[in-house]
């Protein structure tokens, strides 16, 4: 299999070029084109109990999609759904990485771990929370941001980060959840939490996040006709 | 007090470099990360500091009235980052004593204490839009950290043009405006899609950003599940 | 004419410097400035051959759809004794291109990917597919037919994709195709796929001609926003 990054770091797409047999899982919705010798399987995440606990915690998608390619030199291109950078990381057996959930584009490798944590916090307005993947290799990991990818080396002193900002950090950085002190704005301007970061490790920020989009769209909404 | 802005043009993210002492006041929303050493408080409308005036009205955009944060570091030097809410740049605007800059409410990102904030309402409405703006006057001097949805274009203006206001970033001391009609005819005005026109006059700066929160909100708003009322 | 597209690949807006006389035709609410001397018309976006039938027809499929998907229907067309300036903007973020048109060659454009175009290119709505009448599935096409410039902008950016044989693209990502190829809309792969896949309708295309792929999907988008708003 070959991989590449196009339009990033405006609007990441990955081509991948799958030979006969290879695999890819993705995210649903994630499919921009494909070949005309590739199949495609839907699943249940990891079984109908564990993906029925992940929908009601997690907020990502119930199913994913499985592409296999029938034959070889079978292109396959696949997207995050909103404007950002696109990246890949490849996993060693045991390296963990962790990954908020609404970032997760695809992966390859079938004993990759994609495991559900929840942050511990509920947010000011009673929303769900911060949650992240726990990403367990070996295996090649597909990621999306919502803007550009800041990285920031975590030393002494520390760092504090809007949980809707985080698009993942590396093991050995202790992280905790809490209410941000100042004023967030209106309820959709975040979930008002943030996350304190300790430790020795790295931090890639995203600079554009995903509820303060929602915020902004839900008046444009068309308002529901009563007796509908 | 310094803007570092990176990722430009498209996803840009301001870094405010802050010495020991050194605040900046930024809106509420657009904080993104920060050094922990860094106090908080919070402005809005009713009180708090630096000219913020009890009576205004709410951004055409969201809805979201006008608040702020403001961040000092202590101890030491620190920083925070700050984006605003929709994807684009952002770009620090040097103000120079005498020379107001009048800003989109919702354009505004941060600035520190040597500028001076007004709320103004402008009363502006499309004839048939129902659209109305909302400006800052921003004085005294410093920069002053604005944001574009897409890209920013300084326009220096010596003479008239016609701008669409869901376009308008700012605009310098020196430009006239008056609110015009879209297209020939009332009725074509209100089916030409433009809203709120304005023909500006004058000479100095103009900013404008490449797309239009408004009509950006109508593509992808109205395809949303409808909401409660 | 001179055009100049600026802020791209992320923000891409049209910069047109018209002659005298010289006209360019324009998706409602695309302007962003333009010269005071320029005259501005709003019609319909109807066929310029259609006759009042084709009128009609065009101005209630239209309502239909505006109705369903607010999509706008009218045009601007921009003009002057002397020429002047007009600057034109999408309303999602990415790319735009031209596509000039010499009569013999046709331009399928997604509805929401046309910007503008010069006097002389002809547009007519076609759908891509039953369900795409009242279902907001599906494609709905503008054919771009006759002689000049065709302006079209993407969600995202643009990979174009020469297709000789057979190439399926998620109906969403797709900005515009070259007339000559054979199309086909149908689900991704059985009834459940289309219920649970979170792919909506592709588009089978066959043939020999160049496909432009957008790397974005406003489909895709509004499903990921949907569980983060409120009721």
């Amino acid at each position: 299999m070959r991989h590449e990054i196009l339009d990033a770091p405006n609007f990441g797409l990955l081509a991948l070029t799958l030979q006969a047999g290879e695999k890819v899982v993705a995210e649903s919705g994630a499919m921009v084109a494909m070949g005309p010798a590739v199949s495609v399987e839907t699943k249940m995440r990891g079984g109908l109990l564990a993906a029925a606990k992940r929908k009601l915690l997690g907020g990502e998608s119930l199913f994913q999609n499985t592409f296999t390619a029938r034959e070889s030199e079978q292109l396959l291109y696949l997207a995050p759904p909103v404007e950002g950078d696109l990246r890949v990381k490849e996993l060693a057996r045991g390296e963990v990485f962790f990954l908020q959930s609404g970032n997760y584009l695809a992966h390859v490798g079938e004993e990759l771990v994609l495991d559900t944590q929840w942050g511990g916090v509920r947010s000011f307005f009673g929303g769900i929370g911060f949650f992240m993947l726990k990403v367990v290799g070996p295996g090649t990991l597909f990621y999306g941001s919502y803007g550009a990818i800041h990285e920031v080396p975590v030393s002494a002193g520390g760092y504090t980060c809007d949980t809707g900002h985080i698009v993942g950090f590396s093991d050995g950085l202790e992280y905790r959840v809490r209410p941000f002190a100042g004023f967030k704005g209106l309820f959709f301007s975040g979930e008002g939490l943030v996350c304190d970061f300790e430790g020795r490790g790295t931090l890639y920020v995203q600079t554009r996040k995903a509820p303060a989009l929602a915020g902004f769209l839900h008046p444009f909404r068309r308002v529901q006709q009563r007796g509908n | 007090m310094k803007f570092e802005i990176q990722y430009r043009p498209a996803h840009s993210l301001a870094i405010a470099h802050l010495e020991a002492g050194e605040s900046v006041r930024a809106e509420a929303s657009a904080m993104v990360s920060m050094t922990r050493n860094l106090a908080i408080t919070t402005d809005g409308p009713m009180g708090g500091r630096g000219g913020l005036l009890g009576s205004f009205k709410r951004a055409v955009l969201g809805g979201e009235t006008f608040f702020t944060n403001t961040f000092t570091a202590q101890g030491t030097a620190g920083h925070v980052t700050l984006a605003p809410t929709l994807s684009g740049d952002m770009q620090a605007i040097e103000l120079r004593p005498g020379e107001p800059l009048y800003i989109q409410g919702s354009s505004y990102v941060a600035a520190p204490d040597s500028v001076e904030l007004d709320t103004r309402w402008q009363g502006l409405k499309g004839f048939f839009s129902g659209e109305t703006l909302f400006f800052l006057e921003a004085s005294g001097q410093g920069p002053v950290l604005v944001n574009a949805f897409g890209a920013l274009e300084t326009l220096e203006l010596d003479g008239d043009v016609i701008v669409d206001t869901g376009h308008l970033v700012a605009f310098g001391a020196g430009i006239e405006y008056e609110v015009t009609k879209a297209s020939r005819g009332w009725i074509a005005s209100y089916l030409s899609g433009e809203g709120l026109v304005l023909r500006m006059r004058g000479r100095g700066r103009v900013y404008l950003q490449s797309r239009n929160p408004k009509e950006y909100g109508h593509a992808v708003g109205s395809q949303l599940p409808p909401r409660q009322g | 004419m001179q055009y100049h597209i600026e802020h791209g690949p992320a923000f891409a807006w049209l910069r047109v410097g018209l002659e005298p006389e010289e006209r360019i035709v324009a998706e409602a609410g695309a302007m962003v400035r333009q010269s005071s001397a320029l005259e501005v018309e709003t019609r319909l976006n109807a066929s310029r051959k259609a006759g009042v039938f084709g009128i009609i027809v065009a101005f209630f499929v239209a309502l239909l759809r505006r109705f369903l998907g607010g999509e706008t229907m009218f045009v601007n067309e921009f003009w002057g004794p002397r020429g002047g300036e007009v600057v034109l903007a999408p309303k999602l973020s990415g790319q735009i291109m031209k596509k000039s048109l010499d009569g013999t060659r046709s331009l399928f454009v997604q509805r929401g990917g046309y910007l503008a175009s010069s006097s002389g290119i002809d547009t007519r709505v076609r759908f891509g597919g039953l369900r795409t009448l009242f279902g907001g599935e599906g494609l709905v096409l503008l054919h771009c037919t006759g002689a000049g410039d065709v302006f079209v902008n993407s969600y995202g950016g643009i990979t174009e994709v020469p297709v000789n044989g057979k190439f399926v693209v998620d109906t969403g990502h797709i900005v515009a195709f070259d007339g000559a190829l054979d199309f086909r809309v149908r689900s991704i792969g059985g009834a459940k796929s289309f219920l649970f896949s979170g792919e909506g309708l592709v588009c089978e295309f066959e043939g020999r001609g160049t496909v432009y792929v957008q790397s974005r999907n406003l489909k895709a988008l509004v499903g990921w926003l949907a569980p983060l708003l409120p009721s």
